[in-house]
């Protein structure tokens, strides 16, 4: 089973692989959410996920972040 | 003119022939750079049609436009229409850049440059970027976009100089990679480069134009390209973006700086509720308590119950004829009760303008600030339960400052879906800072156990409700999608002027509106329409175990809220009667000012249904309330 965005803990980084909305992956693709890494900041417990990019933090509803997909990098792949 | 609203708002002001459009990312200064460029404020208005407010200003030969920020030219939401529309119509751009977040910003840049749209780029914010180690190499990003760039610094007013002097060379490059998939429209189509480009972008309401003009003959689906053909582009823009701040941009940064470290503990709740909780306290004490209650007591008391409403009164006696054809006239100006010339001024002026003043000086401060999409952070988990997200916080502190004043916020909640439910709710169960002090004041006299019960059944019909709506409105809750920008200490000069333009632009809408809804109230009045109404509320307040005086209580409710709870203060009660008197009055229908908002920012049929939804709610709540404390004897 894949992982995705709200398996993450805070500090970690990892890609975000698959958004199925197609408005909100256009979003996040023009902000540069899918070019490579983010760095997930917090993870508030039930609530929204912090992830940011070059300098930009954006805060994901937790709805929403329990549908996009992640991928950890390879390095730390178990 | 277009762009103008058609209230009060003077196209000879401006005697420009071209246009000017200042266009960029949210929070990277915008409106300071329209400040310095403009020569003087001309208009704040609502763009035509939107809720989105719009600033126009002469600068030199052109007619300077600020635009709602956004991250690229597309259709997501209302703000995005409006940036779109004034960019098509725009003669040249100046884009304002973040110089820390060149990779974020550049995206639009791109895209205004793929569109052809002659551009000069401000790369503002050129002092935080020095201390946050990141450095920009101005001459190879100008050589890369191929546009004229301008370093600035917005708040100290530095770069303009420069700036004016090349906006006239706002160019776009001649082609752009882009073009190659021009290729995927029809041949026929006929359409500028701007237009092209969005259209292969799937750019919805364009296409939508074009099939209306006879290119889509077979009235299939208004897309023209196929639908995966946006991301390939915005891939393809990504990657150009990526390689121009590759080269252009050199960080040093390590480490975390104050502001984020104060974010973190802002976003953690186990530290950011407590400093949420201080600052609403800080606001409500503001809002609520210094201007609600004292500043608008003062306003009411002193300056028009004692002085000017007397003189009105003498001097419209004085100048009307004693003859029975002035008797209507002289009722509908100067009643007691929503009269023209005193109540509805006294209403303007004493209650509306200082808790409009201090609310946007308070939400302005929040907003510079970078506190509020914290908060919606924070409160997210909580309001997704009733179909709302966390951006839905603001209304709602505000709400209980005062409800006519949160009603605006709703434009800040996102979908027409939240807005609507935050309305509702609002215009239900959050009761106004003026009547919780009336209603503390008789609660305060029961008992402590009566005043948490009065809040524990607020909560369950907050809770109950936006439960119905989440489950009964079409559409699902749109999740939280929101940057959250860096923390700053706001600038007083821009906070000032920001309340101000607000402030103006608020009057100039809420007077018309009020003055009509005063003098249609004081013509139902004058013909006995009040009186009728009271007479007819009798079966509701026996419903509810209120005496038949409660009726009048109710009619002033209808009015203002406070004024209901008022009107208690002088009935004889029981304890239990008191308790169900003021949950009825706090359910039931909102003040005539929120009702006026509520009808001025949804739409009618809303308002209407909201107006009859506390109808029902008010008296079966109290109803059942009513029943349940018979039962126990109380």
């Amino acid at each position: 089973m894949s992982e995705v965005l709200t398996d993450v803990g805070s500090g970690e980084s990892v890609r975000l692989v698959d958004v199925p909305d197609g408005d909100t992956r256009a979003r996040l693709l023009r902000l540069g959410f899918l070019d490579g890494a983010v760095e997930c900041r917090h993870h508030i417990r039930k609530g929204p996920v912090i992830v940011r990019r070059n300098g930009t933090d954006l805060a994901l509803g937790s709805d929403l972040a329990r549908e996009i997909e992640i991928e950890r990098p390879q390095t730390e792949a178990e | 003119m277009d762009g103008c609203h058609d209230a009060g708002c003077d196209p000879d002001a401006i005697d420009a022939d071209a246009t000017l459009a200042l266009v960029g990312c949210p929070n990277v200064g915008k409106s300071v750079v329209f400040g310095e460029l403009a020569d003087q404020y001309v208009d704040v208005s609502n763009y035509p049609g939107t809720t989105v407010d719009t600033t126009l200003a002469e600068f030199e030969d052109y007619q300077l436009t600020d635009t709602p920020g956004v991250y690229g030219i597309s259709a997501f939401d209302e703000e995005e229409r409006v940036t779109r529309e004034i960019v098509f119509e725009a003669d040249a751009v100046v884009n304002v850049v973040d110089a820390t977040h060149l990779a974020r910003d550049l995206f639009l840049t791109l895209q205004l440059l793929d569109m052809g749209i002659p551009t000069v780029v401000a790369l503002n914010m050129m002092d935080e970027a020095a201390a946050d180690g990141i450095d920009v190499d101005v001459d190879a990003l100008e050589e890369a976009l191929g546009v004229p760039v301008v370093p600035t610094v917005a708040i100290d007013g530095e770069g303009f100089e420069e700036l004016r002097d090349r906006i006239p060379a706002a160019t776009a490059p001649e082609s752009t990679a882009v073009e190659a998939y021009y290729d995927e429209l029809p041949d026929e189509l006929e359409a500028t480069r701007a237009e092209k480009t969005l259209l292969v972008e799937g750019d919805e309401p364009l296409a939508k134009a074009v099939d209306v003009g006879g290119v889509m003959a077979d009235g299939g689906s208004p897309a023209l390209v196929e639908s995966g053909v946006r991301e390939e582009i915005y891939g393809q823009r990504r990657s150009r973006v990526q390689s121009i701040t590759g080269t252009v941009q050199e960080v040093t940064r390590t480490g975390d700086s104050i502001a984020d470290r104060i974010s973190d503990r802002m976003v953690n709740p186990l530290t950011g509720t407590p400093i949420a909780l201080a600052m609403l306290g800080l606001i409500y004490y503001f809002i609520g308590d210094l201007v609600a209650q004292r500043l608008v007591d003062f306003m009411e008391v002193e300056v028009f119950g004692t002085h000017y409403n007397p003189a009105v009164e003498s001097f419209v006696a004085s100048v009307l004829p004693a003859a029975e054809w002035a008797e209507p006239l002289e009722f509908l100006l100067i009643n007691d009760n929503l009269g023209l010339l005193t109540v509805t001024i006294q209403y303007i002026i004493g209650v509306l303008l200082p808790l409009v003043m201090a609310f946007y000086l308070a939400i302005s401060l929040l907003e510079d600030s970078g506190v509020l999409p914290r908060l919606a952070v924070l409160t997210d988990r909580g309001l997704n339960r009733i179909g709302l997200n966390g951006r839905a916080v603001v209304p709602m502190i505000v709400g209980v400052g005062c409800v006519t004043m949160a009603v605006i916020t709703t434009r800040m909640v996102g979908s027409k879906r939240e807005r609507l439910i935050s309305t509702a709710l609002l215009g239900l169960a959050v009761p106004c800072s003026a009547q919780l002090g009336v209603i503390m004041g008789l609660l305060a006299g029961l008992g402590l156990i009566w005043w948490f019960g009065y809040l524990g059944v607020l909560l369950v019909v907050l809770g109950v409700a936006g439960l119905f709506l989440d489950r009964t409105l079409p559409g699902e809750g749109e999740a939280l999608v929101t940057e959250l920008p860096r923390m700053r200490v706001p600038r007083l000069g821009n906070i000032l002027r920001k309340t101000l333009n607000r402030t103006k632009m608020f009057l100039r809408e809420a007077i018309p509106l009020f003055g009509a809804t005063a003098v249609a109230v004081s013509a139902l009045d004058y013909v006995g329409g009040l009186g009728a109404i009271e007479e007819a509320l009798q079966p509701l307040t026996s419903l509810v175990g209120m005496p038949a005086d409660f009726g009048q209580v109710l009619v002033l409710g209808l009015i203002r809220r406070d004024f209901a709870a008022a009107g208690m203060t002088d009935m004889a009660l029981s304890s239990a009667q008191i308790f169900v008197g003021l949950v009825v009055v706090t359910l039931f229908v909102p003040c005539i000012l929120s009702m006026v908002m509520i009808l001025k920012e949804r739409d009618a049929k809303s308002a209407l249904l909201m107006w009859v939804g506390s109808w029902v709610v008010a008296f079966g709540v109290g109803g059942v309330l009513a029943a349940t404390f018979g039962v126990f004897g109380l």
